[in-house]
């Protein structure tokens, strides 16, 4: 096991790994940048280091500043959260060079997943269904063009690095098409430094269903069940849960077989999730691989008791996993609601200042994973999730009953929230009967979902 | 006052020069070992006043904290809702500009003379030095921190000890 852990990360996510370090017992040293100098992390923290200004750029997404902050401070391994340099391979590959431990991925595996057009073709040869999608990246505009009549409209432009719905988007039209490439790509390249694009066919009405894995060093692999992220706005999640109810019990365990079978056949190592669309026939395809431990993997947790981050650092460590497939069982059902400040009523606009009064809600199967505490300035220099509450049932009905009563409990004053969507979506019928699909919120648009909710 | 001739105003200069190359530092090193509050001294038209900061603390202290700091992580940091001491007028701190590993220049010392800009020490970052650079016109003062320290982003790493406009002139811009 690592003797001292640097956590590259900030606002919840940093309070989490700052968590499963003291359960194994290894002494942390949260990495912050001046916006943060306050944050719950730095105060929890038993050592904390400034490694720069607010600017992430040169803080968060700085190796130098990282790894020389995790030199100086006596640390063997680098644990890079979620975002940031959290599925940098270039980042990995520096920190092995001095003498560190990156916690994810080694950097020869990141490397193999670091391409999704080539991880879809991977995994695509171990048995994996994909979505029709171009052959290889886009090179020009003319060529995407091809690409797309092949597949046939509409087609969705992804970037091949990054995530959260940066530099996405979905075209119908020739023309819808040529104008998007270019905000694609400067988007792309704004937000991962590389502009590369590539196209998949658009499934109307699909679900979003991921498979939690889990491979140790020596090619012993778990799945952990799958997650439904299908309530997105903007194909960004926002509320995930599991089961899915878009699979029966049957459908999920094959899909999730079929993922932890072909990740450790691939050579993965690490915890990490398979995303898959589901289409209204129950297919699921393959789309991307995220290497890293995500926002929702709470969900998880709930259902197998088994904490992924410290699976994660155990894993990264050279540890065996410690337990097979037989000792996993999935119990109950989860929601996880992402507090983000942002306001609904103004395009989701992210609001930022003092939190004048923070309480977190309780009772049975509730878990509030937050930084907040009353007087925290949120800085306007990040993103906007202020926290995510998870809540557990012994089935979909009692959680989702629970999720009521603990959103009703939540306070957050003085900025402004999205708890509001998350109870309307709990009184949609779409959502009530499991129906969603990731365009539930878009296709009518926010503003209306909130006001049928209203009434 | 009258406006003054190009070889007053330079004479001047030389003076002022001549105040900050040889008394300052004299002066500081004065106001540090005698424990006293204040110090006055005039020379010819010119007057020069040095006085401790209000908060008392010795530079011996201060490297002190910093170093515990350093190595034993947040302790010493401030909690929220605490207010930051006022800035001292009579000097203020070059800080660190990344993480890294502090080393002062060997030609600069408690006493050299200084302009703001000017490279004074620097911070190794995986072997590739950042330079540290004084905020300020000003004399270098007690170094807060030991070369081949670890240093965070902005930390203070030594004083520079500020020369004060002296009365004559800012009553002349009045």
């Amino acid at each position: 096991m690592f003797t001292k852990i640097l956590i590259a990360n900030r606002g919840e996510i940093a309070v989490r790994i700052l968590r499963a370090c003291r359960t194994l017992g290894v002494e942390a040293v949260v990495a912050y940048s001046e916006a943060d100098r306050e944050s719950l992390a730095v105060q929890l923290a038993d050592e904390a280091i400034c490694i720069g200004p607010a600017d992430a750029k040169r803080s968060y997404l700085s190796a130098p500043a990282v790894i020389s902050a995790a030199i100086v401070s006596g640390c063997d391994a680098i644990h890079p959260g979620y975002g940031f340099l959290s599925e940098d391979e270039g980042f990995a590959e520096v920190v092995r060079a001095h003498g560190l431990t990156f916690i994810g991925p080694p950097p020869q595996v990141l490397e193999r997943f670091a391409s999704k057009e080539a991880t879809r073709r991977l995994l695509g040869a171990e048995g994996l269904a994909t979505i029709p999608g171009s052959n290889g990246m886009i090179r020009d505009d003319l060529h995407g063009l091809e690409e797309a009549e092949r597949i046939g409209y509409p087609v969705l432009i992804k970037p091949s690095a990054g995530g959260g719905g940066k530099g996405m988007r979905m075209v119908r039209t020739p023309r819808e098409l040529e104008a998007a490439l270019k905000i694609c790509r400067s988007e792309a390249r704004a937000a991962f430094g590389d502009d590369s694009l590539y196209l998949e066919k658009w499934l109307e009405d699909n679900r979003h269903v991921e498979v939690q894995v889990a491979v140790d060093r020596f090619g012993h692999g778990v799945h952990l069940g799958e997650r439904d992220c299908s309530v997105q706005r903007r194909h960004q999640k926002f509320l995930e849960e599991a089961p899915t109810p878009a699979l029966d019990e049957a459908a999920r365990a094959e899909l999730a077989e079929r993922a932890i079978k072909a990740v450790v056949s691939a050579g993965y190592e690490n915890v990490g999730t398979l995303e898959f669309l589901v289409d209204p026939a129950g297919n699921a395809y393959f789309i991307e691989i995220n290497c890293r431990i995500q926002v929702e993997h709470p969900v998880t947790e709930m259902l197998t008791g088994i904490d992924l981050v410290v699976t994660q650092i155990r894993i990264a460590a050279g540890e065996p996993l410690g337990f097979s497939q037989a000792d996993v069982t999935l119990r109950g059902h989860a929601l996880e609601f992402r507090i983000n400040a942002e306001d609904a009523e103004h395009d989701f606009r992210p609001s930022t200042g003092v939190v004048e009064r923070y309480l977190a809600p309780g009772g049975p199967g509730v878990r509030m994973d937050s930084h907040l505490f009353t007087g925290y300035e949120v800085p306007p220099f990040y993103d906007s999730l202020l926290g995510k509450l998870i809540v557990w049932g012994p089935d979909r009905p009692t959680a989702i009953a629970r999720s009521l009563v603990a959103l009703d409990e939540l306070v957050v004053e003085g900025l402004i929230t999205n708890v509001a969507i998350h109870q309307a979506l709990l009184r949609n019928e779409v959502f009530l009967a499991g129906e969603m699909t990731t365009n539930l919120v878009d296709r009518v648009g926010s503003a209306s979902f909130l006001a049928a909710a209203a009434r | 006052m009258p406006d003054r001739d190009e070889a007053a105003r330079l004479a001047d200069h030389a003076q002022i020069e001549g105040l900050a190359d040889d008394l300052l530092p004299a002066l500081i090193a004065k106001l540090g070992a005698t424990g006293l509050g204040e110090l006055e001294v005039h020379e010819g038209s010119w007057k020069v006043r040095l006085r401790r900061a209000a908060d008392g603390s010795s530079a011996t202290g201060r490297v002190a904290s910093r170093t515990t700091r350093v190595a034993a992580g947040h302790v010493e940091h401030p909690h929220p809702g605490s207010t930051e001491p006022p800035a001292d007028p009579y000097r203020t701190a070059a800080t660190s500009p990344a993480v890294g590993i502090y080393h002062p220049r060997p030609e600069i010392s408690s006493g050299s003379r200084v302009r703001a800009g000017d490279r004074i020490a620097t911070v190794d970052v995986l072997g590739i030095p950042q330079e540290v650079v004084a905020p300020v016109n000003g004399i270098v003062g007690a170094g807060l921190v030991e070369s081949g320290d670890a240093v965070e982003y902005g930390q203070e790493l030594v004083w520079i000890e500020l020369i004060s406009t002296p009365p004559e002139r800012a009553g002349r811009d009045a």
